[in-house]
């Protein structure tokens, strides 16, 4: 159960290793994070619920990180949600599509935990 | 010809490429018809869908067309204002491709007919028409084939496709760039922490496992092989494969055949013969029995 202060924090990724990579890097956070390594799996969480910010990545199996946040849009209540993209391709068009559907920020792997931290301190304003 | 087959109608990736010294490869762009009996289903539909049109006329046994695009870039839809049976009332088309509904994929194949690109658009097709909504699963049925997709790494959402007919699984992955984390990863690798270097070590295992299990057991593989390892050092991230990386990935995956895909407009004929040479002599080294062709208009396999 989160406390008055907890963030929230959702990571959709079907690599088990960029989990741990989160899980390194929120050590001495005040978040809860959820990982996600399907899209529908995390389309069904973000029905009801409303994280301080979602990292998504944009190859995963079935309805892929791009399509998921078009859909996200979508919905009132997460027209608003803050939105980090993750690729492991710096691909132009797909920057721009993120960035037309509000994706704050774009991280490319392989990246540093301290991308990672960096990332959440500034969405998060801690 | 036998009742199950596919057949290359375009080879080309980017643009097509109809000069002589390239015709013994071919020049249209990616087009591949794959036939069981009545039912055709074509793979893209780049300047190759155009021949191919106007030899399925000749057919009267055949009035239902599948169309499935694994993304909306000019070469694998630029074809589509030129094929004839979509102007002929008695055709019903069928579109599948990347989309939240068909219409995303109505809005992205009517795009290249408007004014003032082209003068007429897909509101004068005379065919019965029909943009396919995604399926709950990722998967399609079209008569006796069974159709599943799965995105790839190419620029914007690209699907490749698993096609089972006639016993056999295909795969039709024009536009694919394999092997690309692992390579950023080791560009990158002096720069981690030792724990870093464990995780990523770890996440090359796994971005390679996902990319084998895409392939595996294929009987058949069409893959982009667009470039050499020189232009591949040039166009790293454009969101193709060197065809080196192609031929070690199906070794790996345990691939039967492989088709390389998707060439080079610049490539000429010799160009090409020397990437076959180059192929047969990595399986050879490997001693694999991978069959590996270069995928030439015209060709057609016997399923």
């Amino acid at each position: 159960m989160a406390d008055n202060n907890q963030k929230t924090v959702i990571v959709v990724d079907d690599s088990p290793s960029l989990a741990t990579l989160f899980e390194r890097a929120i050590i001495d956070m005040d978040i809860l994070l959820q990982i996600f390594n399907k899209t529908s799996e995390a389309s069904e969480y973000l029905e009801d619920n409303k994280p301080d910010l979602i990292f998504m990545n944009i190859k995963m199996p079935g309805k892929d990180g791009l399509a998921t946040l078009k859909e996200l849009r979508n919905k009132p209540l997460h027209s608003d949600t803050p939105v980090v993209m993750i690729s492991s391709k710096d691909y132009a068009q797909d920057r721009s599509i993120a960035k037309e559907l509000g994706a704050i920020e774009f991280i490319t792997k392989p990246m540093p935990i301290q991308v990672i931290k960096d990332a959440l301190k500034t969405h998060l304003n801690f | 010809m036998s009742n199950a087959y596919l057949r290359f109608w375009g080879v080309r990736g980017s643009y097509s490429a109809p000069f002589e010294s390239h015709l013994g490869v071919g020049g249209n762009t990616s087009c591949v018809e794959i036939r069981k009996d009545n039912h055709v289903l074509l793979c893209d539909a780049g300047t190759g869908i155009i021949p191919f049109g106007n030899e399925i006329l000749k057919d009267p046994d055949v009035e239902e067309l599948l169309i499935i695009l694994t993304h909306y870039h000019w070469d694998h839809i630029c074809g589509l204002p030129f094929f004839v049976p979509a102007f002929i009332p008695n055709y019903k088309i069928s579109f599948f491709g990347p989309g939240d509904s068909g219409a995303d994929i109505k809005s992205a194949v009517s795009a290249q007919m408007r004014a003032p690109f082209f003068p007429v658009g897909t509101e004068t097709w005379l065919a019965k028409i029909k943009y396919m909504d995604p399926p709950k699963e990722n998967e399609i049925s079209y008569g006796p084939m069974g159709i599943s997709f799965q995105g790839v790494h190419h620029p914007g959402t690209t699907f490749g496709y698993r096609i089972h007919v006639n016993g056999k699984d295909i795969l039709y992955i024009s536009d694919n760039e394999c092997l690309f984390l692992n390579k950023a990863i080791r560009q990158k690798y002096a720069e981690f922490s030792k724990e870093e270097k464990e995780l990523y070590d770890a996440m090359q295992q796994e971005e390679y496992d996902s990319e084998l299990a895409l392939i595996k057991d294929a009987d058949i593989l069409i893959h982009d092989a667009q470039y050499t390892p020189e232009d591949y050092r040039k166009k790293r991230g454009w969101g193709h494969s060197c065809y080196i990386d192609t031929v070690n990935t199906a070794i790996d995956a345990g691939v039967k055949e492989l088709y390389l895909y998707h060439h080079d407009p610049n490539y000429d004929d010799d160009a090409m013969k020397v990437i076959e040479e180059n192929a047969l002599g990595i399986i050879e080294d490997r001693n694999s029995d991978l069959k590996c062709h270069i995928a030439k208009e015209g060709l057609i396999v016997e399923l």
